[in-house]
């Protein structure tokens, strides 16, 4: 071995060259090597390339072979507009003779039928227009001799201009339809013609074609292109954010990274460039597989209108891309950080994928497009401003709001990360693999871990989703029936879920869940917060209805008022229990127990507090059978002040009180609506509460919190142990 | 070089894991800081990097306080960890000038640095290849110049021979003596007592966060009558059970008569 140099002073000299451009230097050199580090995995190449394009041709052969059996399977049906009923007789006539003629289609043919549509006193359409909208599959515009009596033919030619929609298929099919009869009835008459050669010879039928565009992006497909988009982001962004991250801390590479001379935010930052770059990589390569694919199979004109694949839309899904990538990576980061493994790392981007997929579900319900409101909802926003890209109706100011909005987010969840990423750079080694997050434990333990809280509230979310929906189905059900279902509904939700997830885990119910007695005087405060606390929540309500925050059509509305109208024929006790007691109880021994134990052992107490409300009020912009977005907010001050009262008493009972005073003072208030309207308080839903109302529920409101202020236990109780 | 000041260290759970620990180093002067597991070695490696910020106390390098200016600090320590692992996508060039950008090398020096290492550590024959092909050895070595890359005045080596063969210890440990030769000062963190002896000028011992004991081997022999390290390590370890246990008996003596 040679011998070192020998000189005691560092090379300092250099270190002091922090001017801009050196550090701009550093700044790439760091991003080099995580690009690198990331682009020679194999794992990352697999999703950057094999995946889209194995996937793409594969769906593609898929949609099309269906698409094909569609249109074998239906009964096949021409809706064919003409001016006037007297055309509309002329036609069928014409394509009487021209069926007799061709003959029956094979018996393994769709057997097509034909509507006529005429124009009557109530409704007048422009030929062009109505098969442009596709009310129309095809326009057919007749000229011929009215005044002959030599039949429909007249003595001059007829002429038949026949309008076609250029993007529809089936526009398509019923003009070769119309068109085979047409000509087999002119060929019938030439022949007739032919054979009394003396007779001077004109073609009886001359045939013209019109080609109209349908309006741009029409086509349904360009509805869910935006959560494709999420789904392909979501793909390249993962395994990277979580291998720089999480896996630096599991390969012991972390500390010796932390024991640079540099601020943390500075190479968290080119992780985040590349984690971002291999997402927007990702992103291309799909895109260019859909392209390619959907070229290939000829699907342009099926799946995306007559518009097709054009630059312009490419470069648009392009640029939503991009608007993606830098918010998700962000996210991504942020939560990969604070995991101490892959496994960890794992666990926390599980609930973040399912509720991504959310979102993109949520903007193809109707009501929903980018407002004041959405406009600052995460993922919402973007996803919907896409929509409103691909279909060309972008409103700038909501947009720039949205634009804005995704990037704050974003810089937060950035700095968010940075602020956890090496926090302590303990290297804690742990193989990960999806086998042990899902074993069972050996020993019990006294609270849920946070992994299997975000994975129960993972679960709960499309569990609650799919059956609150089912549940709006069922309008024919008897009120009584209905109530006893929602209850049995929420409890095997709110409550079910939960034991089952202490069961697997190990946990005992009563720490698991902090059903611990809370000091006395927490029990009248949650009382009287309770009774004090639905005329603001209900206020915030007006207020956002007031702002334009409206997810509820007319239509729901209607069925929401046929169901309260229906509960006047059920026991108030029965409502009560059902609506009041029951999801009190269980809502909270999931929020503000399960959840909020779990998130305790890695959340300090406001953080804690804030996951479970957001959460909170996410579940209660999910109604029956729509989305409440003005809801959201309520909720979330609602779950704010409940996670308080269960930190504040260090017992879940107290927030329990309060849930069933609350929703049972709410639902009565229901009840009685027309005594208060008796007592001119007005048309209950649409009117502000009386000023008197409101000043009472402030007062109350005000020493309740008092109450529970004080009813904190002497003790700190320990921290939660680690699961 | 090297002031360690009441440093301490009590985690969120409660453990003392450094208890108002107090030492100095000097430049060309290899000190051994040693210490069953747990005994708070690699915590106490850490406050002076900066990773973990201490409860009380302070560590500083010529002068430079770690609470002060963290990012001076950073420059003027190499870290070597047997925990650490090298980026097994990269080559170890690659490696080398990552660190040598981040701890502010310019281009021209970075090459040079690179190029010296290659030579004295022997690296050359690896040094293009992707690190997931290196054998334990080379890793070692490799991470050895990955620490040294800036030529730091203070050197922390926890436990740098954990894992080698004889060969690769014999090589890790006339590394150190190089650099003593190069003035610089160094902490180091090691279970292979005998050969802490052999290269270690002063040594602290450890145990449970304290120091128990520190001078020069000569010292240490004369004030515990024991002739090895690994003795007087043995009668550490017996005199803090006795301690323990007579503290345990004291506590419940206590808890018997309230």
């Amino acid at each position: 071995m040679n011998e070192p140099q020998s000189n005691t002073e560092s090379n300092a000299g250099d270190a002091n060259d922090s001017g801009f451009w050196f550090a701009a230097r550093q700044q790439l050199e760091f991003t080099r090597k995580e690009l690198r580090e990331t682009l020679r995995d194999r794992r990352t190449l697999v999703t950057l390339l094999a995946m889209p394009i194995l996937l793409y041709p594969l769906l593609g052969l898929g949609f099309r072979f269906l698409a094909v059996q569609q249109s074998l399977s239906e009964n096949l049906e021409y809706r064919v507009a003409v001016s006037s009923d007297a055309e509309g007789q002329w036609l069928v006539e014409v394509l009487r003779m021209g069926d007799q003629i061709v003959g029956p289609p094979p018996a393994d043919a769709p057997q097509p039928e034909l509507q006529l549509l005429t124009p009557n006193d109530e409704t007048t359409f422009d030929l062009k227009t109505v098969v442009a909208d596709t009310g129309a599959d095809l326009g057919v515009e007749i000229e011929w001799d009215h005044s002959s009596d030599t039949g429909f033919l007249g003595t001059r030619p007829a002429r038949v201009t026949l309008i076609q929609n250029s993007g529809s298929p089936l526009s398509r099919d019923a003009y070769d339809y119309v068109t085979e009869r047409l000509t087999a009835a002119n060929n019938h008459f030439i022949e007739g013609w032919a054979r009394q050669s003396q007779q001077a010879f004109t073609i009886p039928i001359q045939q013209d074609k019109v080609l109209v565009e349908p309006p741009e992006s029409r086509s349904a497909i360009l509805g869910v292109l935006p959560l494709i988009l999420l789904l392909m982001t979501v793909t390249g962004g993962v395994y990277p954010a979580i291998d720089l991250t999480a896996g630096e801390r599991e390969r012991n590479t972390l500390e010796t990274l932390m024991a640079l001379p540099v601020p943390r935010f500075r190479l968290l930052f080119a992780k985040y460039v590349a984690v971002v770059s291999v997402t927007m990589l990702t992103g291309l390569m799909n895109l260019v597989a859909m392209s390619v694919t959907v070229y290939a199979l000829q699907l342009e004109q099926t799946l995306l209108g007559s518009g097709g694949f054009t630059l312009g839309l490419l470069g648009t899904l392009f640029l939503v891309l991009t608007a993606f990538a830098l918010f998700y990576s962000a996210v991504l980061l942020m939560l990969t950080s604070s995991a101490r493994s892959f496994k960890e790392a794992q666990a926390y981007l599980i609930p973040l994928l399912l509720l991504s997929i959310a979102p993109g579900l949520v903007i193809l319900m109707p009501g929903w497009s980018l407002s004041g409101g959405t406009a600052a909802i995460p993922l919402v926003n973007i996803l919907l401003l896409s929509r409103d890209l691909l279909e060309s109706t972008v409103q700038p100011l909501p947009a720039i709001a949205a634009v804005v909005s995704t990037f704050l987010y974003g810089v937060a969840a950035l700095a968010m990360a940075a602020r956890m990423f090496g926090n302590d750079a303990v290297s804690i080694g742990s193989q990960g693999s999806w086998r042990g997050l899902f074993q069972r434990p050996t020993n019990w333990t006294l609270t849920p871990s946070v992994t299997s809280s975000f994975i129960a509230l993972a679960t709960l979310f499309p569990v609650y989703f799919v059956a609150s929906g089912i549940l709006s189905r069922g309008a024919e059900i008897a009120p009584f029936e209905r109530l006893v279902l929602s209850g049995t509904v929420t409890t095997l939700i709110f409550l079910g879920i939960p034991l089952l997830f202490l069961w697997h885990q190990r946990v005992g119910i009563r720490s698991g869940l902090k059903l611990t007695a809370p000091r006395w005087v927490a029990v009248p405060g949650a009382l009287l917060l309770g009774f004090s606390t639905w005329p603001m929540v209900f206020e915030l309500l007006m207020l956002a209805q007031d702002w334009g925050i409206r997810g509820i059509d007319p239509e729901q509305l209607e069925n929401v008022e046929q169901l309260l109208a229906g509960w006047k024929s059920v026991p108030t006790w029965l409502v009560l229990l059902t609506l009041g007691v029951v999801p009190g109880v269980c809502e909270e021994c999931f929020f503000r127990g399960y959840l909020f134990n779990g998130l305790r052992d890695h959340f300090k107490p406001l953080g804690t507090i804030l996951i479970t409300a957001v959460a909170f009020g996410l579940f209660h912009v999910v109604l029956a059978g729509g989305a409440a977005p003005e809801r959201l907010l309520p909720s979330t001050l609602m779950g704010i002040l409940l996670g308080w009262v269960r930190l504040r008493s260090g017992s879940l009972l107290p927030s329990i009180l309060l849930h069933v005073v609350h929703n049972s003072s709410l639902l009565l208030v229901v009840q009685s609506r027309d005594l208060l309207e008796q007592w001119n308080i007005g048309q209950f839903q649409q009117q502000h509460l009386p000023a008197t109302w409101l000043a009472a529920a402030a007062v109350g409101f005000a020493i309740s919190l008092l109450l529970i202020h004080y009813s904190q236990r002497g003790t700190q109780l320990p921290a939660n142990p680690q699961v | 070089m090297i002031e360690l000041a009441e440093l301490t260290k009590v985690y969120d759970s409660g453990v003392v894991a450094v208890d108002r620990l107090s030492l100095s180093v000097e430049s060309g002067e290899v000190y051994g800081l040693l210490g069953p597991n747990g005994a708070g070695k690699t915590t106490t490696l850490r406050m002076i990097l900066g990773l973990l910020a201490p409860t009380s106390g302070e560590a500083s390098i010529q002068g430079c306080r770690v609470s002060n200016e963290p990012l001076r600090m950073k420059r003027r320590i190499g870290l070597v960890s047997a925990s650490a692992e090298l980026y097994q996508w990269l080559t170890p060039r690659e490696i080398l000038h990552y660190f040598a950008t981040g701890y502010g090398l310019r281009k021209e020096n970075a090459n040079a640095r690179v190029e010296e290492l290659a030579r004295v550590m022997d690296l050359k024959n690896f040094i293009d290849r992707r690190c997931q092909t290196l054998s334990t050895g080379q890793a070692q070595r490799m991470n050895l110049a990955r620490a040294l890359i800036h030529d730091p005045p203070v050197v922390l080596l926890d436990e740098p021979t954990r894992g080698l063969d004889v060969v690769g210890a014999k090589v890790v440990f006339d590394y150190v003596q190089l650099l003593r030769t190069a003035q610089k000062a160094i902490i180091l963190c090691t279970h292979q007592l005998d050969e802490a002896e052999r290269f270690c000028d002063r040594f602290g011992l450890l145990y449970r966060g304290k120091l128990r004991h520190e001078g020069t081997l000569a010292e240490l022999q004369s004030s515990t009558g024991r002739p090895t390290l690994v003795d007087m390590f043995l009668d550490l370890l017996n005199d803090a059970d006795e301690e323990e246990s007579s503290e345990t008996m004291a506590k419940q003596s206590r808890a018997t008569h309230e």
